[in-house]
């Protein structure tokens, strides 16, 4: 079992096209069994990453691996990785069971492996229809299905959220958690940071091609805040700010609509302390942290330095 | 590698451009042949000699050489068109070794070019003898001799086939690559030859050696006599057909060797 844990490796990858770099001196791992965002504005370099995570791309210098091997070097890469790189990358003539064929075909699986597929995907009805007519939706699973051809340990998926509706964003938030279960190593790219953020385990967050951040997403975005809305608002404030003499003071502040945002303390702390000063509470939420919030944090402050 | 070849197979059987492409060489095959062969060279403007000659018969054969520009534009089509529509990183995803996707392309459209060239040949034979027949004349060369030029015609089809495949995977971009292929194969050459002194190159240029293989020197000689430059020799069949291969292998080892190494973004 231990073999198909599969570790993608990136490091010191740097590439350069002409005067610009679009990747710099880049260095993460990509864990099996989770699933892993890969983070960072549009332009960032996260396409040229995965394209050379993929062989597509060459690197200016650097190595990128998948279970210790570069991409080329796999011997029949789409048994080990599949990935996504293009949103609609089909021939418009072909039907999709057509262009299920000829990658089937390519990687020497059957044709039993296609129609499994078209129906895991949810595309038999769609299966003999030109995809020049598809929606984004179809078009994203007949992707995947493409990726998954040869049952791969490892997926790579560059923006898989564009385009998708709420019903295809939920299905594909649960295709994915199943097969990172199953042990697989699963890498998303995305830009709009709130679409994934349910759905990722592990962030690697890049800005301009440079790493800012990577690790699990707990760790990453701290310990959750409290959002409490009370008419005492100021007294609760300053209640809260001397409620710990012994420890770090928690953290307080206002938000609009006269609420207050508290870190450091949890929702029944709040809740406690507010009673024993006899205090009114009117709301009182739990915030989770946000993906959108840290990533802001982590490139607003690396942007604000020199 | 068979893989590779049954994937390409696939990929080309599923489009309609195949079934357009045998259409093609029927069409210009019989179509043009049976028309021109009805209407006569003799009656054509400029007049050619008449059917009843050699010369009139190596002539319209000839000019069924000059069509050799549709199966390389075919050809060039076919391998753009998976860069337009993208399908090429996928494919390099299934075959990282790039070499061997281009070679497999080579291997099943030099198929398909041998299916376009027997049918362009085949129907030209039939509409030429049945027209022949029809209106009782007799050709100005014996039928084992013009179906021995018919088929080394096809042959010539399959050779363009692969160029257009070789240039296409050069350049990548469909637009300009069919702009390049059709531009040069249908006009650019004729053009050549009226530049005085350019005009020498004719014989070892694509279309030069393919007028060699059915010794239709006709156009040329015309072409010549009308600007006042020096006659065009051209090669002799064989070296001709040689030349053409030259062609062939040099445009696929160029589509092989510019396959492998560049960036696919």
């Amino acid at each position: 079992m231990s073999d198909d844990r599969l570790k993608i490796e990136v490091s010191h990858l740097t590439k350069r096209y002409g005067a610009v770099t679009a990747v710099r001196d880049l260095t993460f791992t990509v864990e099996p069994g989770v699933v892993t965002g890969f983070l960072g504005p549009n332009g960032a370099g996260k396409t040229t990453t995965m394209r050379m995570l993929t062989g597509l791309v060459s690197p200016t210098s650097g190595a990128a691996t998948i279970g210790g091997r570069p991409y080329r070097r796999l011997p029949r890469p789409s048994r080990t990785v599949g990935a996504v790189l293009d949103a609609n990358a089909f021939h418009p003539g072909h039907t999709a069971r057509d262009h299920l064929r000829v990658y089937a075909a390519m990687g020497g699986y059957p044709d039993s492996r296609v129609a499994e597929l078209l129906d895991l995907l949810g595309l038999a009805e769609a299966a003999d229809r030109r995809t020049r007519g598809f929606s984004t939706g179809m078009r994203q699973r007949l992707n995947l299905a493409t990726a998954l051809l040869g049952d791969p340990r490892v997926l790579l998926l560059d923006e898989p959220s564009n385009g998708l509706d709420p019903e295809g964003m939920r299905w594909l938030r649960s295709f994915l958690r199943q097969l990172a279960d199953e042990g697989r190593t699963v890498l998303i790219s995305s830009h709009v940071l709130s679409e994934i953020q349910q759905l990722v385990d592990d962030v690697v967050v890049i800005r301009r091609g440079e790493l800012i951040a990577a690790g699990p997403w707990s760790r990453l975005a701290g310990p959750p805040a409290v959002l409490v809305s009370s008419p005492d608002a100021d007294q609760l404030a300053a209640a809260l700010r001397v409620s710990r003499p012994d420890r770090d003071a928690p953290r307080v502040e206002p938000v609009e609509g006269g609420r207050l945002r508290v870190h450091g303390l949890d929702a029944p702390d709040v809740a406690d302390l507010a009673a024993a000063h006899r205090l009114r509470v009117h709301e009182l939420v739990t915030e989770a942290p946000g993906l959108e919030q840290l990533f802001l944090h982590l490139t607003t402050d690396k942007a604000a330095a020199p | 590698m068979n893989h590779l070849i049954k994937a390409e197979f696939r990929r080309l059987l599923a489009t309609r451009m195949w079934r357009g492409l045998l259409l093609a060489a029927a069409l210009l095959g019989g179509g043009m042949m049976s028309a021109m062969a009805l209407v006569g060279p003799e009656n054509f403007t400029p007049p050619m000699p008449g059917m009843d000659t050699e010369t009139g018969v190596r002539s319209i054969l000839g000019i069924l050489g000059y069509t050799a520009f549709v199966p390389a534009a075919a050809g060039t089509l076919a391998v753009t068109s998976e860069y337009r529509h993208r399908t090429a990183a996928v494919t390099f995803l299934f075959a990282p070794r790039r070499w061997q996707v281009v070679a497999a392309k080579l291997a099943t459209y030099g198929v398909a070019g041998l299916a376009y060239g027997l049918i362009l040949a085949g129907t030209a034979a039939a509409a030429l003898f049945t027209v022949a027949a029809a209106r009782g004349d007799s050709l100005g060369l014996p039928p084992g001799t013009v179906l021995a030029l018919l088929a080394r015609i096809g042959l010539a089809m399959v050779v363009y086939l692969l160029l257009g495949v070789g240039v296409g995977a050069l350049v990548r971009n469909q637009v300009v690559a069919l702009c390049l292929v059709i531009g040069y194969l249908y006009m650019g050459e004729a053009l050549l030859m009226m530049i005085p002194g350019v005009n020498v190159l004719y014989p070892v240029l694509p279309g030069g050696a393919t007028a060699a293989l059915t010794d239709f020197t006709y156009l040329a000689d015309a072409m010549s006599q009308e600007l006042g430059s020096t006659a065009v020799h051209l090669l002799p069949p064989a070296a001709g057909a040689l030349l053409l291969t030259a062609y062939a292998l040099a445009a696929t080892l160029i589509a092989v060797v510019s396959s492998v190494r560049r960036d696919i973004t």
